[in-house]
Formats: C-alpha cells, sequence, structure tokens
C-alpha cells in the first residue's frame, strides 16, 4: 500500500471522504464519519500530526501535500 | 551549514507565535516567524537553491546541502486562492539567497481578516539541528534568522 492508499484507509475509506484539498503543509479533509478516522493509522503513513473539528480532519503531512491529494484524487476517481 | 534569511522585513515573533498549530507545534519542522511589515512587498528566497513547490502563498526552496526552507505566507491564506499574491520566479527555478519570489501586501491580508504572520520552517529538521534562532526583534528582508547545520 503506498502513502495515498495508507491515508485513504486511514481515513475510514473512500467512501467516507467527501472532499480532500492540499494546503502547503497538510491536507484538508472533510469526511461523513469523523469517527472512522484512524489517527493513529494517519501518523504510520507518515503524518507528522492530525488536527480534527467535527468531520473536517487536517491532516498534516509537509509540502508532499499538493502531490498527495493528486494521488488520492486519482483513487477517488 | 545552511545560513536562513529573513524572507520579510519586520517583527521577529517565533513560532510559537504562529496563530496556528501546525506551526506553533513545529508540525513540519522548527524555525521561527516574522509579523512582516505592513504595506506592499516582496518576500524573498530565505536561501539559495532551488524552488521546488511554490504555492502563491508559501514557497519552498531547497539548497545545495538538501535542507529545504519553508516560508508560508500568513495564515489560512490558501483560502483566498492566489488572490492578492504575484508569482515572480517559478517553479523549478533556481534562486539567490534574498530575490524576490512573490509579492503581496501583509496589509491587505490583514484586512481580509487572516494574520499575515510568515512562518520561516527547517522541513524535517530536529531541533537541536537549529541554532542562533531569532526570537524577537525587529528584521529587515534578508537578516539572518537561523542557522542550520
Amino acid at each position: 500500500m503506498d502513502k495515498a492508499e495508507a491515508i485513504v484507509a486511514a481515513l475510514g475509506g473512500a467512501d467516507n471522504i467527501i472532499e480532500i484539498e492540499p494546503c502547503a503543509t497538510r491536507l484538508r479533509t472533510e469526511v461523513r464519519d469523523g469517527g472512522a478516522v484512524d489517527d493513529a493509522a494517519l501518523k504510520a503513513a507518515g503524518a507528522y500530526g492530525v488536527m480534527r473539528s467535527g468531520t473536517v480532519v487536517q491532516v498534516v503531512v509537509g509540502p508532499e501535500a499538493d502531490t498527495l491529494a493528486s494521488d488520492i484524487e486519482d483513487i477517488l476517481d | 551549514m545552511t545560513r536562513v534569511l529573513s524572507p520579510v522585513p519586520g517583527r521577529v515573533v517565533g513560532l510559537a507565535g504562529v496563530p496556528d498549530p501546525v506551526f506553533a507545534q513545529a508540525m513540519v519542522g522548527p524555525g521561527t516567524a516574522v509579523d512582516p511589515a505592513r504595506g506592499p512587498g516582496a518576500a524573498a528566497a530565505p536561501v539559495a537553491g532551488t524552488i521546488v513547490k511554490l504555492h502563491p502563498h508559501a514557497y519552498v526552496v531547497v539548497d545545495a546541502e538538501g535542507h529545504g526552507v519553508l516560508v508560508h505566507l500568513g495564515i489560512d491564506t490558501v483560502q483566498l486562492k492566489g488572490a492578492g499574491f504575484e508569482l515572480l520566479a517559478a517553479e523549478g527555478d533556481r534562486v539567490e539567497a534574498g530575490q524576490p519570489v512573490v509579492a503581496w501586501d501583509p496589509a491587505a491580508i490583514e484586512a481580509g481578516g487572516r494574520s499575515p504572520v510568515c512562518a520561516v520552517v527547517a522541513l524535517d529538521a530536529g531541533a537541536d539541528a537549529l541554532s542562533g534562532v531569532r526570537e524577537d526583534g525587529d528584521v529587515e528582508r534578508g537578516a539572518e534568522l537561523f542557522a542550520w547545520s
């Protein structure tokens, strides 16, 4: 499983992800069920940290956020 | 040893002074931050090297030693989708330290309700890899913020 696949899985799978948007340092995602998000698995996938506010989950991945987001979009399509 | 220079003139506030936990908790690396002087200006390359990432509101320059320095212009500025930022260089360009990379106006960012504070981060550096880190005081653009061994 590559990094993008691992992050999708840790976010509860493709069906749980409503939106994913990269910023310079993080992926900003909106999920259906925040409870399906596994912070430990996100960190195991290489995230530096995870910040949550309800169904909005920010996964801190550093400046590769834009390339990771496009890899994740490919998985979601 | 990489000397990392301030991309903007202003007042150094340290990473702890950035109103965003990713920077304040040094999640992507240690460094410092500068509250920029208000008014039109240009943010400069903090080191000589190659621009490996260039967003309107943030960029990463990697130097010859492989040290990547992130400059992030303001907080939540990704939401502006480039409005108010003008790119003066391109991704992949080689730049000199102090060369202008993005033109912007911190006063306009602030007027839009966002903090214009600029985080300058040593990506993936250990906390003890930096020395002489400025945490306060006024700086000119191009003044040294820290050294990275």
